[in-house]
């Protein structure tokens, strides 16, 4: 099982890749994760709009995600939650005993992704199993 | 495959994650709704500047309205919970037209509120770094408050925000501050240690009713319910809370305490330590917490309640612009705006067309009028306030006109659905109403800025309703199919209220 998380990014799509790749050598399932909390405050009457749009989308992109899985061979399920991304992935990689994490990365700077907040980086420092960064380009 | 379950995380029944939010943070959200710092260091000036003595007695009166429209979000809130915004209520409740107008007078909220905040944020951001001269400087201000603009909308694009423990710590500290100011102001009055000119604080500063101009009292109590802004998020914390049953009605109420102590020792203070000839000569209104704050406290204590204003000013952001756009984005999902303006990024997860659109509207709007204006604060808050009190009266009625079929079930139905959210309703447009009518005349309105001969504020206010409604009949005119073609007057499903069922989602 290879946990994945999935937000169409170039990065992303990527992970996805060579995630299938990994799932199909090694005959494991995947899960492709999206994690829709949105940002700011989650109180309040607007929010829930913009958690049903985020919702929508991820499931837009981790349905596509799936389907590509299964053209391949893998089989795949998708997640889409109200939770914050690293949050999202560490409990699913340890509720399915995840052999790794696989996630995109954006390239860019350190202090740029300290500032928009990286999470590769996060996930390297938090996880269990071991955790795979996939460059957008190769 | 496709839709999924939350993993590792039970939700409530409601889809909302359950346990996610213990007391502490129940409190500090309570506390942080109204960004208690940056609205007393906007508002205290002008409301001690139109009502005096009865400043205190004011700010406590403006919480009325707020606690009765309070109900009105809770229940509409419980029986809407998927899709609930002021918008979709009020449309449901009260057809397209009213709910269009309301949704957009929260958008306005949005385009306001930026460039009080910048503006505030900016003047105290270099009274921090001891630059006193250019805190008093209109151009140097401005110009730096364009640029704080700027980077607000862009921290509200990128979604980021500072980790839960930082904000409580920081939502704590400026509580404390506040306090520590009025405490030590209140401290020296009593020891005889104040400047003079200082006044022996009077129970009867806590009478509304001492209060004989009554449009004084109008503009106070309009400016008041600026401050309370945003507490109504606070009460509908109820179905997200652990154990929901107490420990949000307890923090709750526990946050509430110490929003209006602190609202109301402050405004004790500042009026007893500095009397009312001082007060009344403060120009620039926002700079009078700072400049009270180095007599009381002196260097560098007085720093903390300067730091705390500024760091509610800049936390704020978020929670007032994010609102906006969202709503912008509810209102182009439910067809009553453009598709584009729904749009999110793909990788910040933000309505980031809307959210940049409200930056853009509020740089162009703050600029000339804060050049235009005697007094930006007065008249910004002003016009904002119109805009709150508009769409928290329309909420009002709208949990009434929804909730209609349930009024009669229980006294406690009657009671907390219909008489206080009509009442709170009513009284929100009683201040509007005549507020429109003082500031008509601008030779009575406390700032005296004026426009074709009408007060600053109303332009602002009318002048962006107005604009409302011109795009409202030509978004009719170009989609009459979809949004415009919901009837209102929906009523809510007696199932629901009762907790037994699913609201459905109509505009979503």
């Amino acid at each position: 099982m290879f946990v994945v998380g999935y937000d169409d990014s170039a990065g992303a799509q990527r992970a996805l890749d060579v995630a299938i790749e990994l799932a199909r050598a090694l005959g494991e399932p995947l899960v492709i994760a999206f994690a829709a909390q949105p940002p700011g405050r989650s109180v309040g009457d607007e929010y829930r709009s913009h958690l049903a749009v985020l919702e929508e989308r991820g499931r837009a992109v981790t349905g596509a995600a799936v389907a590509r899985a299964t053209e391949a061979g893998v089989t795949a399920e998708a997640v889409v939650a109200d939770r914050k991304v690293v949050d999202l992935l560490l409990d699913l990689a340890d509720e399915h005993g995840a052999r790794a994490i696989v996630v995109g990365t954006y390239g860019e700077s350190p202090l740029r992704g300290a500032v928009l907040g990286s999470t590769p980086h996060k996930l390297l420092h938090l996880s269990k199993v071991p955790v795979l960064a996939v460059p957008a380009a190769g | 495959v496709g839709e999924a379950a939350t993993p590792g995380g039970e939700t409530s029944e409601h889809g909302l994650k359950a346990n996610a939010i213990g007391f502490t943070d129940a409190l500090v959200i309570g506390l942080a709704s109204t960004a208690p710092a940056y609205s007393l260091a906007a508002v205290i000036g002008l409301v001690v500047v139109a009502v005096g003595v009865q400043a205190p007695a004011v700010l406590l009166a403006s919480f009325i309205p707020m606690f009765f429209i309070a109900a009105a979000f809770y229940y509409m809130n419980k029986a809407d919970q998927d899709c609930g915004t002021t918008f979709s209520w009020v449309t449901r409740a009260m057809g397209p037209w009213f709910g269009w107008i309301g949704g957009w007078a929260i958008c306005t909220t949005g385009i306001l509120v930026v460039g009080s905040l910048a503006d505030v944020a900016a003047r105290y951001g270099l009274l921090l770094v001891g630059w006193d001269s250019a805190a008093a400087s209109k151009p140097a201000v401005t110009a730096i408050a364009v640029l704080i603009i700027a980077a607000m909308t862009a921290v509200c694009v990128l979604g980021t925000e500072l980790s839960a423990r930082v904000q409580n710590v920081m939502i704590f500290a400026q509580v404390l501050a506040l306090l520590l100011f009025a405490v030590v102001a209140l401290a020296k009055v009593a020891g005889g240690d104040a400047p003079e000119g200082s006044l022996d604080p009077s129970a009867s500063w806590l009478s509304p009713f001492a209060l004989e101009d009554t449009g004084a009292l109008v503009t106070g109590l309009l400016i008041g319910v600026f401050i309370y802004w945003g507490w109504e998020s606070a009460v509908n914390l109820t179905e997200e809370t652990e154990d929901s049953e107490t420990t949000p009605g307890k923090a709750a109420v526990l946050s509430t305490v110490i929003l209006l102590v602190t609202y109301v020792s402050v405004a004790i203070a500042v009026v007893a330590f500095a009397g009312l000839d001082r007060v009344g000569e403060f120009e620039d209104d926002d700079a009078i917490l700072s400049t009270l704050a180095g007599d009381v406290l002196g260097s560098p204590l007085d720093q903390l309640v300067v730091l705390a204003v500024l760091t509610s000013a800049l936390a704020s952001t978020q929670t007032t612009i994010l609102p906006a756009s969202r709503t912008v984005l509810s209102m182009a999902r439910g067809g009553a705006m453009p598709d584009s303006l729904g749009r999110v990024h793909p990788r910040y997860l933000t309505p980031h067309v809307s959210t940049v659109l409200i930056g853009i509207l509020a740089t162009v709007w703050y600029v000339p009028l804060n050049l235009l204006s005697e007094n930006f604060l007065f008249d910004t808050l002003s016009a904002l306030s119109l805009m709150i009190a508009f769409y928290y009266a329309l909420s009002g009625f709208a949990c009434v006109i929804y909730y209609r079929h349930e009024l009669t079930k229980s006294v406690r139905n009657f009671l907390f659905i219909g008489v206080a959210p009509l009442v709170g309703g009513l009284l929100l447009a009683f201040l509007f109403v005549r507020s429109v009518s003082d500031l008509a005349d601008p030779e009575l309105s406390y700032s005296g800025s004026s426009f074709l001969g009408l007060g600053l504020p109303l332009v602002i206010g009318a002048g962006f309703l107005l604009l409302g409604a011109v795009l409202m009949v030509l978004w009719r005119i170009g989609n009459p199919r979809g949004y415009f073609e919901r009837r209102g007057f929906e009523a809510v499903r007696p199932e629901v209220a009762a907790g037994r069922a699913e609201p459905e989602p109509v505009l979503d």
